[in-house]
Parts: structure tokens; C-alpha cells; sequence
């Protein structure tokens, strides 16, 4: 891409017009400062964008994030909305942790009623909680009980808060979800797996609310200056991954029949219309409902840490603020179009007055949890009506990786990076030195800079500033 | 021969070897040191893959290793493959243990499997 095919649309707006390539059937618009633009442009992202901007019924736009970076077909912090019924659906732009998403959970405790209990509590979660991928949950699930919750998310599981419920995105379950499009293999890996975190930048992070920038919508979220929260990421584990592999294989044995042209085998894809659509976006919403149901059972882990540190009435008392996926297809109306709108590392954010935020935060928007890498700052935000007309109704998700594991791991050792967050005041626990090496905090781009530019755009609105006390790495 | 290569987010691997059958082997070896071996009992677990071409097939020799590291907590430390066509056949052994659990994915993304010369050649991006 030369520089003359970028235009700048407004202060935060990108666009790589349709014209730019032969094979584009829409332009490629992303959102960014300056600098940001200075970042994307130092890989592959804007290729990558281009070529989601390909497929076959692809409207309005491919849009990408401000914390966008090179993924593998779409772009990580990518959007693609394709027009139903025929518009394809691509495994590869959900990916493969299906329905990673995360979710904030909000202690009736401040930080300095605390105390000196902060390493305890820390501690005490990451022996609650599984990290690393293979491990096994303190659930097993028979194929009878798996099912369950492929077909119903967390409300297939004992005991499940009914407000735990109410405040997840979807209520947990994704509609036409179908355990007999999950696979065997998916089954097999999925049925001890709930309750783990996994690895990479999955986390359970212990923080403290360091600034609220709107204060009328973080009472309502229940969120004060210097309370306690928890943030959860984690996703659908290998019965996930093993549904994307599945499907992307499946989908790239028929491109031929559907004489659809990819400018990347990744993209592999069908129409939403055709049997391998359609089993698809079963599987996709089982290995979705699952998911929900892994970050519940976490989520248990946690209040069963509380418990054990903090005394049973204030795990009682710690609400589930919202739980949000971030790697999900869903079909939702836009300009009177039904389409399947493809979030890869981007997560929904829809404002006041949407019927799919639960009533408690309709009036304010949809929570929206942005995590900052390792050690910096996590924000809060809210659903803003630009985001349903720029962008799908979608924010970004992350900071942003700037630096690949091997330049992070080059920088610092583990052990060097655990001496510096526990210097800055922060409890670490982490199975492996090389992955903590790997999720270094100068390995993503600033996600103050990342938050404020999706602000800007009209996007999203920023309502509290998190910073870290503790974190348990996957 | 294997090697890492840059990437924002995910892993990319090169392979060289002079057969096809030893591109495979790299793969393994590369799998290998991702996951680390275990120090627990050995197993052998039979082998038996097919894909439309030989890009795919490397991909899921790969997804095989997956799936046995996340199941059964195996790392495969020798193999003894035969190569048909796009067909691959044989016994994988290694040991049981608590591989380290980084590969989610073995995507389609920059896939290569290519004669170069006298050498062969592979590529595959994982999602980690």
C-alpha cells in the first residue's frame, strides 16, 4: 500500500479505498493517532485488512481498532459485517479461541480495607484456578453435561447466579447453538478443560479502580474511586480451538464449489446460507456458550478465593459488573441490513437504549472492559451511538501487541520483569517465566493512547481507569 | 532445519530438510521445543492423516501434535512417518507430562510446502 492510497477522514479515521486493489469489494477503515498509525504501519495489519475487505458480501467497510496488529487472515482487532442470507461467515475472522472474551467482577471491598491480605488473596486464586492449556478444571464434564452447556452457557451449570447471568453479554447463550455440529475431538478436548485459563495473555487480574472519569455511569456499573475488582480473560480452550480448525478446514476443501477466490487461504469461508455455513455458526455458538460458561466457573474459582481470604459475605457480596466476548460472529441489524458481524479481537459496544444491554445499564450503554497490557491500566468503558454508525457497534479490546514474544523475551527475562511489577507493588503469579517475559508490558502499544482514540471516534466513552495490585497469568 | 520468524502476535515457523518426510520431522522437532517434553510414562499413538494437498497436510501434522499435547499431555519425541501422496501414516512416541500449553491453532495463514531447488520447503503460522 503506497501512501497516497491512505486517506485521512477525520482526526481519528483511516481509509484505504476500494480502489486501492482489484480485489477489494469495500474500503478498509481503521481508527488511529498518529503514532498509532506510526505502529500498524510497521506490519502486515493494513494488508491483512484489505484482504477481509475480499470477502463475498462484505458491506459498508473492513474496520479495524486502533489496537489492531497482524494476526492471521483478519487482522487482530478487526470487523467485517457480512450481508445475510448469502454473505459468507469465516472461522478465521472469529479465530480460534472462540468467544475470548472478559469479564469484571467488582469487590464490595476498597483497596486499603485490604490491607496486607492482597498477596493471601492473590495467591489464594491462582491455586483456585488452573493456568496453562491441557490443565484440568475442577469440573468434568460427561457428554451429557458438556452438551448442556454447549446448548445453554452458564445456565447448564449447578448453582449459577441468576445476576451473574443477567450481566453477561447475551445472557451467556448464543441462540441455534448445536453440540452435534462440535466434533469429537472438540468434545474430547473441551470436557475437563472448564474452569482453566489458559495461556498466553490469559489472566485473572486483582485491581483497584484508580479514576473515574464518569461518574454517573460508574454508579450505575457499581464502581467507586479505590474499590477492589477483578478482571477474568480467558476464552472457549481447546473445544474451541479445535471447532476453528475444524471449520477453517472444512470451509478451504470447498472454496472451489462456492467459487469464492481468497487472497488468503486463512480467510477459508462459506456463505452463512450453505450447510457449512450454517453448521458453522452452531458450532461456533456452542463453543461461544461454552466459553461463557469457562469464565463463570473462573469466576466461582474467584469467589471461592474470596471466601477462603476475605470471609463468605464479601464473596456474596462481589457482583458481576459484565462479562463481553471479544472473537465472536453474531448476526445484528445495521441501516435495515441483516448481517453477520465478524469481531476478531474487537468487542461489542452498544449504546444507551439497546434492547441487548440489560436494563440496569440501558440507560448509560453497554460495559466495555479494555485490558492494558501486564502491569498498566485496564479501562471501563461505555457503548457510544458512533460506534453503530461507524463501526458495527464495536470497540476495541486490548491495547495492542507492537512487539512479536521473541523481541519481548530479547528485552527482559522473566524473572527480571516478576522483580520489576513486584517492585511497582504488584503480585505476580505466573506458571512460566518465558510467558510472562512474552506479555511484557512494553510488548503492547499505550492503552491510554488506544482508549482515547476510540473516545474520539465516538466509539466508546471512558468511565474508570483500573490499575493492577495482583495478577495470576495463564 | 526450523526456525522462528517475526510476528506481531502469533509464531512463524520455516522448515527445510532435503525429503518432504523431513520437513515433517522439523515440524515435530519445532513442536518439540514449544511444548517441551515430559518426564512421564512413554506412549505411542498411531498416525493417520489426509488433506487436499501437501500445505494442508503439514498443517495437520500439526493440529495432530495439538491435540495430543492437550489431551493427553503427550509430546511427541520421535515419529516414524510414511509419506503417499497427501497422505501421512506412521506411529508417533514420546512421554506424558504438562506440555507447555501455547499453540491454540495451526492456521492456513502463510502456509508453504514447496521444492526448492533440492530443498523443501515449509511454513505455518500458529495461533498462540
Amino acid at each position: 500500500m503506497s501512501e497516497a492510497q491512505l486517506v485521512r477522514i477525520d482526526s481519528t479515521t483511516w481509509e484505504i479505498p476500494a480502489t486501492a486493489r482489484a480485489d477489494m469489494r469495500v474500503p478498509a477503515r481503521f481508527f488511529a493517532d498518529e503514532e498509532i498509525l506510526a505502529a500498524i504501519r510497521g506490519d502486515r495489519s493494513l494488508e491483512q485488512l484489505q484482504n477481509v475487505a475480499t470477502l463475498p458480501g462484505v458491506v459498508g467497510a473492513a474496520v479495524a481498532m486502533p489496537d489492531i496488529h497482524q494476526g492471521y487472515g483478519f487482522p487482530v482487532g478487526g470487523v467485517a459485517a457480512t450481508e445475510l442470507p448469502d454473505g459468507v461467515v469465516s472461522p478465521g475472522g472469529v479465530g480460534y479461541d472462540i468467544n475470548c472474551g472478559v469479564r469484571l467482577l467488582a469487590l464490595p471491598l476498597s483497596e486499603s480495607e485490604l490491607g496486607e491480605r492482597r498477596e493471601g488473596l492473590v495467591h489464594s486464586i491462582s491455586r483456585e484456578i488452573p493456568a496453562g492449556a491441557g490443565k484440568h478444571g475442577v469440573l468434568h464434564l460427561g457428554g451429557g453435561s458438556l452438551d448442556a452447556v454447549l446448548k445453554d452457557g452458564p445456565q447448564a451449570l449447578p448453582g449459577v447466579r441468576a445476576d451473574d447471568v443477567a450481566h453477561t453479554e447475551s445472557e451467556g447463550r448464543l441462540d441455534g447453538a448445536d453440540p452435534a455440529a462440535v466434533s469429537e475431538r472438540a468434545h474430547v478436548r473441551g470436557r475437563d478443560q472448564l474452569g482453566t485459563m489458559g495461556s498466553g495473555n490469559h489472566f485473572v487480574e486483582l485491581q483497584m479502580v484508580q479514576e473515574v472519569m464518569d461518574a454517573e455511569t460508574a454508579r450505575i456499573f457499581g464502581l467507586a474511586p479505590g474499590q477492589l475488582t477483578i478482571l477474568i480473560h480467558s476464552g472457549s480452550r481447546g473445544l474451541g480451538h479445535q471447532v476453528c480448525t475444524d471449520y477453517v478446514r472444512t470451509m478451504d476443501a470447498r472454496l472451489a464449489s462456492y467459487r469464492i477466490h481468497l487472497p488468503d487461504r486463512q480467510l477459508a469461508c462459506a456463505p452463512a446460507s450453505s450447510p457449512e455455513g450454517r453448521q458453522y455458526l452452531a458450532a461456533m455458538a456452542a463453543a461461544a456458550n461454552f466459553a461463557w460458561a469457562n469464565r463463570q466457573a473462573i469466576a466461582d474459582g474467584v469467589r471461592r478465593a474470596i471466601t477462603s481470604v476475605l470471609g463468605r459475605e464479601t464473596a456474596e457480596a462481589t457482583r458481576q459488573v459484565y462479562d463481553v466476548a471479544h472473537n465472536v460472529a453474531k448476526v445484528e441489524e445495521y441501516g435495515g441490513r441483516r448481517v453477520c458481524v465478524h469481531r476478531k479481537g474487537a468487542t461489542r459496544a452498544f449504546p444507551a437504549g439497546s434492547p441487548e444491554i440489560p436494563a440496569v445499564y440501558r440507560a448509560v450503554g453497554q460495559p466495555v472492559f479494555i485490558p492494558g497490557s501486564m502491569g498498566t491500566a485496564s479501562f471501563v468503558l461505555a457503548g457510544e451511538p458512533g460506534a453503530m454508525e461507524r463501526s458495527f457497534g464495536t470497540t476495541c479490546h486490548g491495547a495492542g501487541r507492537r512487539l512479536s514474544r521473541t523481541a519481548a523475551r530479547k528485552r527482559i527475562r522473566g524473572g527480571e520483569l516478576r522483580r520489576q511489577l513486584e517492585a511497582s507493588g504488584i503480585v505476580v503469579r505466573c506458571p512460566s517465566p518465558k510467558g510472562l517475559a512474552e506479555e511484557a508490558p512494553f510488548a503492547y502499544k499505550d492503552v491510554d493512547r488506544v482508549v482515547r482514540v476510540v473516545e474520539d471516534a465516538g466509539l466508546a466513552r471512558r468511565v474508570a481507569r483500573l490499575v493492577p495490585l495482583g495478577v495470576v497469568k495463564g | 532445519m526450523y526456525r522462528f520468524v517475526e510476528h506481531t502476535a502469533e509464531l512463524e515457523l520455516e522448515f527445510e530438510a532435503g525429503t518432504p518426510e523431513g520437513v515433517f520431522e522439523e515440524a515435530r522437532r519445532a513442536f518439540e521445543e514449544l511444548a517441551g517434553t515430559g518426564g512421564g510414562e512413554i506412549v505411542e499413538r498411531p498416525v493417520a492423516l489426509d488433506a487436499r494437498d501437501l500445505p494442508a497436510l503439514l498443517a495437520a501434522w500439526l493440529d495432530e501434535l495439538v491435540f495430543l499435547a492437550d489431551t493427553e499431555g503427550l509430546v511427541a519425541e520421535s515419529a516414524t512417518l510414511a509419506l503417499e501422496g497427501t497422505r501421512l501414516s506412521g506411529t508417533v512416541r514420546g512421554r506424558r507430562g504438562e506440555p507447555r500449553p501455547l499453540v491454540k491453532g495451526v492456521t492456513l495463514h502463510r502456509l508453504r510446502f514447496a521444492q526448492e531447488n533440492a530443498v523443501w520447503c515449509g511454513r505455518v503460522v500458529l495461533d498462540v
